[in-house]
């Protein structure tokens, strides 16, 4: 099927479902999609593809069911990589980790994935096709739709193609240091403070952990440094520790300096993200239960689900897309 | 009671302008041609007082122009007849800088360059730094997703705020978190040129001082050459923290302006800085180098040191002043294209200078395409600022039709209105409208800026203008 009579293809499903008043469930692998009795499915996972990689502008352009994998290893050829270190769950599809607007362990020092998004092409709620931002690093006209959509979940449009910034390959060194807690979290914002090129902090099982990239200074400053593969961080993300039978996965999204939290199974991304083993919901404003079907956070203040409500109204005014 | 009255009965007496002399500042921003006076002006000093300024202006049926620096180059602070300006000059405290975390929390008055000096005895700082910073406000540098030289590697506003507190237009108080799940409100507020709400408190990133910098600057023979050098650069795994480029005209005023050494003779001037650690740098510094070399510089210069690096700045840092010597008067575009479009575009803009008679400097962030071509002209000539704007609109419309974009940074305000109508097709332009009325129900936010109404793209046939001709010449353009 050539690229324009897919699109119009899934904007005829959108259509149809307008008339028939049928609830569609957007979705890439289905890696995590909610099942919802009333919902068919749209998916776009047939939808893949490169659809333009120019290395020396720094920009790809890419359809939405593209699997992550197809996606970096295409990446890789020119020595360029996706910059916010998707989370790579065996076939997620880059619009999936759009959707969920999922990110990596670089995000304090390279950006998350909103930060290396340019442009979005999408189909709205009534099926109009439509373009927001570009293809270049920079482009202010109008509002930024595309960065916007980011962590909206198939609610709003279903979103066809992707425009993203790359960045080139880097060597990197992962070390590490056996501490505890609260001493590894004072210690990874300090080093946060100093011009080291650093591109990952963690805290697993007793050890703090930093990733260095390119050229640095020796790294013998402490006695009880180590170098250590750079696997720590698959591990990390996508984060799959086992539980208990009674525990929950929870993902806490903090200030980088917050002290310990209770539960705590591993501290990521400089700090500021925790995940909690626990039965109970940890007490604080940020947090996310992270299970085989995602729950949303819905804790938004009134004046803030206003807005949303009024955006699902702009954008899919038929309520034809699954709500946020 | 008219709203003048409310106003000043509510806030301190010297906080309301409405003298035609006391308004005068506020009748433009940094693009001047455009001039308008408001009802009044009202400068309050607290996040309260603005509410007020809110409250009243909405029972008042009045529009409210948010005002921060008035640097802004695309008429987006220009006032209407009947609008208030609300200056947030006075809201210009520095709340909190956290060392540790690295964030610094700025009221919206406060300048770009103030945070980054209030960082500087921690070794950090704020790093999207343009070419106004120092007169710029942070509110007005998120309204318009400000971007510099070292956003390239640094990236704009939007990748450097982690959190703002906004008023909308009833004074109600909304905070948004890059925390926050869901939409990303946060993004959306990012460069939305004061029409979604009045941002009165902002949460910067600050980032470690790079330990050191260098400057590469090159020069070549010919523009596609330069452009086909900065091209080998970023495919080399390089992403340079500075990377701009000056045509021959710019160089020439640049360098008669301020004596720094450029080669005179060259076509295309390229300015290369990368930062990091001091290992990195005399690594990467080298590279650049080689890589320009191989790609056709005939000059080469590698500073030595920070004074030798301050001083290559100095030129490219007041190219657009130095050519301003040259004419009473310049207008300063700001597009963006795929940088493999760029010879091509210059060429295009040299036969619009043809067909316009007026001379362009050319100088840009060749890093992100983003271009700025200066337009000379005479504003005592009648009819010659009109024709600056053809011409200008039409080097917006090459951007777009090369695949690239009619703003990269200075915002669409009133100046670019006709030129979104060539971008963005009816339903984006719809969903724009939307996003408008969600936020602000009542339109009484900076109305008429930044998206253009259906009607008026339908009018101009969007943008198929014939014979420089626009239709409807009578009707009002904003
Ligand atoms: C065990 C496990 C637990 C996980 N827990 C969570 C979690 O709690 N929270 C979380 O956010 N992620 C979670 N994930 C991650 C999620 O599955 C990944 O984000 C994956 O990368 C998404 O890709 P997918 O193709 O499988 O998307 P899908 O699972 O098919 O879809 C994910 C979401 O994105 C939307 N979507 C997909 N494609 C598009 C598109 N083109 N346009 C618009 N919307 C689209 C869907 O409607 C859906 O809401 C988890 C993954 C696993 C395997
Ligand atoms: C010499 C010169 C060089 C420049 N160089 C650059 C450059 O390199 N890069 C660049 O991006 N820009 C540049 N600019 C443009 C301008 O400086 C920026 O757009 C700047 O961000 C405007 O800030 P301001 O405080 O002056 O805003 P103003 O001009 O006062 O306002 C700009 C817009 O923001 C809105 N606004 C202001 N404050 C708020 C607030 N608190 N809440 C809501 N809305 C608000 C206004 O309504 C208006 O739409 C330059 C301008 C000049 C004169």
């Amino acid at each position: 099927m050539s690229l324009q009579s897919s699109i119009s293809h899934y904007s005829d499903q959108i259509k149809q479902a307008v008339i028939d008043k049928q609830l569609l469930q957007i979705a890439g692998n289905q890696s995590k999609v909610p099942i919802y009795e009333d919902a068919q499915i749209l998916s776009i996972a047939d939808h893949t593809g490169i659809v333009s990689y120019d290395p020396a502008e720094l920009v790809v352009t890419v359809k939405a069911g593209t699997r992550l994998a197809d996606l970096s290893a295409a990446l890789a050829e020119n020595n360029q990589m996706l910059g916010f270190e998707p989370p790579e769950y065996g076939d997620s599809t880059i619009g999936g980790t759009y959707a969920c607007a999922l990110t990596g362990p670089s995000r304090p020092f390279r950006g998350g994935l909103r930060d290396f998004v340019l442009g979005t092409q999408l189909i709205d709620g009534q099926g109009r096709e439509m373009r927001f931002g570009g293809k270049m690093l920079k482009n202010v006209a109008g509002y930024d739709v595309s960065r916007m959509l980011c962590g909206s979940k198939g609610s709003l449009a279903l979103v066809t193609e992707l425009s993203f910034k790359v960045l080139p390959l880097q060597e990197e060194k992962t070390y590490c240091i056996p501490m505890p807690e609260g001493e590894a979290i004072l210690l990874m914002n300090k080093m946060q403070g100093t011009s080291l090129p650093l591109t990952g902090c963690a805290y697993f099982e007793g050890r703090f952990y930093y990733r260095v990239a390119g050229e640095h200074p020796a790294q013998d400053n402490r006695v009880e440094v180590s170098i250590c593969t750079n696997d720590i961080w698959k591990t990390l993300n996508p984060f799959q520790p086992q539980l208990a039978p009674d525990e929950k996965l929870w993902r806490l999204d903090v200030e980088s300096t917050n002290p310990s939290i209770e539960n705590t199974i591993a501290v990521g991304m400089g700090g500021t993200r925790r995940w909690v083993a626990s039965k109970n919901k940890p007490n604080h404003p940020y947090v996310t239960l992270w299970q085989s079907r995602f729950a949303p956070r819905n804790n938004d203040k009134p004046c803030v689900q206003r807005i949303k409500k009024g955006l699902k109204e702009v954008f899919d005014p038929h309520h034809i897309f699954k709500d946020l | 009671m008219d709203v003048i009255q409310a106003l000043e009965q509510a806030l301190n007496k010297n906080c309301i302008l409405s003298s035609e002399e006391a308004c005068r500042p506020y009748e433009c921003d940094g693009l001047s041609a455009y001039r308008q006076k408001p009802l009044a002006v009202a400068l309050p000093e607290n996040a309260e007082q603005v509410k007020q300024v809110l409250k009243i202006c909405k029972a008042h049926n009045t529009p409210v122009i948010t005002r921060g620096s008035g640097t802004g180059l695309a008429g987006g602070t220009l006032p209407l007849k009947n609008s208030v300006v609300l200056g947030l000059s006075k809201l210009n405290k520095i709340l909190e800088i956290d060392p540790l975390q690295r964030t610094a929390i700025v009221q919206p008055g406060v300048r770009n360059i103030q945070v980054s000096d209030a960082a500087a005895k921690y070794g950090l700082y704020y790093a999207p730094d343009p070419s106004s910073q120092v007169a710029c406000s942070i509110g007005g540098n998120v309204a318009e997703n400000s971007g510099g030289v070292h956003c390239l590697k640094y990236g704009l506003t939007v990748h450097n705020v982690t959190s703002l507190t906004v008023l909308d237009m009833d004074g109600e108080i909304i905070r948004f978190d890059e925390k926050d799940d869901g939409l990303d409100l946060l993004a959306l507020l990012n460069g939305s040129e004061g029409l979604l709400g009045v941002i009165i408190e902002i949460k910067l990133k600050l980032i470690p001082k790079p330990e050191a910098a260098q400057l590469v600057m090159a020069a070549f023979k010919s523009v596609k050459a330069c452009a086909d050098a900065v091209t080998s650069v970023l495919k080399q795994g390089i992403v340079p923290a500075g990377l701009e480029m000056m045509d021959k005209f710019s160089i020439q005023a640049a360098e008669d302006f301020a004596q720094v050494g450029y080669p005179l003779e060259a076509a295309a001037l390229l300015l290369c800085e990368v930062d990091g650690s001091h290992d990195q740098v005399k690594v990467d510094a080298q590279r650049v180098a080689d890589i320009l070399t191989q790609n056709g510089a005939y000059e080469i210069r590698v500073s030595q040191n920070e004074k030798e690096r301050n001083e290559l700045w100095q030129g490219r840092k007041n190219a657009f002043p130095a050519v301003g010597r040259y004419s009473p008067d310049y207008y300063c575009m700001d597009g963006t294209i795929p940088r493999s479009k760029l010879a091509y575009v210059l060429e295009e803009i040299d036969k619009l200078s043809e067909k316009y008679g007026l001379k362009v400097a050319n100088v840009f962030h060749a890093g992100d395409g983003n271009l700025h071509p200066l337009i000379l002209y005479d504003a005592n000539k009648p009819g010659e600022l009109k024709l600056t704007e053809q011409f200008g609109q039409e080097i917006l419309k090459l951007c777009v039709d090369v695949g690239g974009t009619i703003t990269g940074e200075h915002g669409v305000g009133v100046e670019k209105l006709d030129s979104m109508c060539h971008q963005y097709p009816e339903a984006e332009l719809e969903i724009f409208h939307g996003i408008k009325n969600v936020f602000d129900d009542s339109g009484l936010l900076n109305p008429g800026k930044a998206v253009p109404t259906l009607h008026r793209c339908a009018e101009l046939g969007h943008m198929h203008v014939h014979n420089n001709q626009l239709p409807h010449p009578e009707l009002e353009r904003f």
